[in-house]
């Protein structure tokens, strides 16, 4: 035996065998977050309408989950994962509520517009560029946007992300029951408010 | 782990369609964003290794103590003076920015110092 493989031996032989674990997992967290990652920052995005919010919302997501889940069953990250994003979407409008409050009571800022709600473009279209599907893209961005906030969550969890009803419930923290009814308003809202165009 | 290839998506015009459009968009995510998807991913995974390696991290009940002082401060100031009176929701706000999970109430302190120095000119003035 060479000097090589005993000093291979012995470290293999000295390591702890939870010591690999720990590695195995991040390389997991890692596929897993490669793997939603590009739908999840969309999904950021088109709630709060800015994609540096987005992406913001989306790292502080990865990290709670990989800190305060890693050691679940991989099969339970997703509708964790989509849970706290969920969580921190909300976070975001509540402050922005609260900032306007405060901004009203100093008579700072008067103007009762929802920033999210007029904020540019994410994507800097004008009215000319929004041809095709990105066009029909901005106008569904723009319903998304203007549904209460459960309905969005379940339509984008059940159409967007394809959770069944259970994994919806789970990442909305509400009941099956309660799912069911805020797709079915989401549906029927995006309906009134698209359907000349998409019928 | 859901997957694209085994979602259960429902069955319904506007969401095949709005199904449609999303993942075209995603598809669609340019090489920049695409790159900061893998920074961003990889700065998670480290901050998530590195436990309480963020030091500021430490400080975040500390600031959110301080920001409910500042704006308890304001509250009583102005029940006291003709300044328009807080709404009634305002005890919601204060629990809303001392929730421990808000981490970005940190970036909002310079605001609420700023606001606490206005003030302290108002009474001045006044």
């Amino acid at each position: 035996m060479n000097a090589l493989s005993l000093t291979v031996e012995v470290s293999c032989r000295g390591e702890p065998r939870k010591g690999v674990k720990p590695l195995k997992r991040h390389e997991e967290l890692n596929r897993f977050f490669a793997e939603v990652e590009g739908r999840a920052l969309r999904m950021a995005e088109i709630a709060v309408r800015n994609r540096d919010d987005a992406f913001d919302i989306l790292q502080d997501a990865m990290v709670k989950l990989a800190r305060n889940y890693a050691d679940k069953d991989a099969a339970e990250w997703p509708p964790l994962f989509f849970r706290i994003l969920q969580n921190r979407v909300r976070d975001y409008h509540r402050r922005h509520a609260v900032r306007r409050r405060v901004m009203v009571w100093f008579g700072g800022n008067d103007d009762d517009r929802d920033p999210v709600e007029s904020a540019p473009d994410p994507f800097g279209r004008t009215p000319e560029e929004e041809l095709g599907s990105a066009r029909a893209m901005g106008e569904l961005e723009r319903a998304l946007a203007d549904l209460p906030a459960r309905q969005r969550e379940a339509f984008m969890l059940r159409a967007l992300e394809g959770f069944d009803v259970r994994d919806t419930a789970t990442a909305m923290g509400v009941t099956e029951g309660s799912v069911k009814t805020h797709y079915s308003r989401a549906v029927h809202s995006l309906r009134e408010t698209l359907g000349e165009h998409w019928e | 782990m859901t997957t694209r290839q085994n979602r259960q998506v429902p069955d319904d015009t506007v969401a095949n369609r709005a199904r449609e459009l999303f993942d075209d968009s995603v598809d669609g995510l340019d090489a920049a964003t695409r790159s900061q998807l893998n920074r961003r991913r990889h700065d998670a995974l480290e901050q998530a290794a590195g436990g309480v390696a963020w030091s500021w991290n430490r400080w975040v009940p500390v600031s959110g103590v301080a920001a409910a002082a500042v704006l308890a401060v304001f509250v009583v100031n102005g029940n006291r003076t003709d300044v328009t009176p807080m709404p009634a929701n305002g005890v919601a706000d204060i629990e809303i920015l001392l929730e421990g999970d808000e981490l970005e109430m940190f970036e909002d302190l310079e605001f609420y110092t700023l606001l606490e120095f206005e003030a302290d000119g108002e009474a001045h003035v006044g």
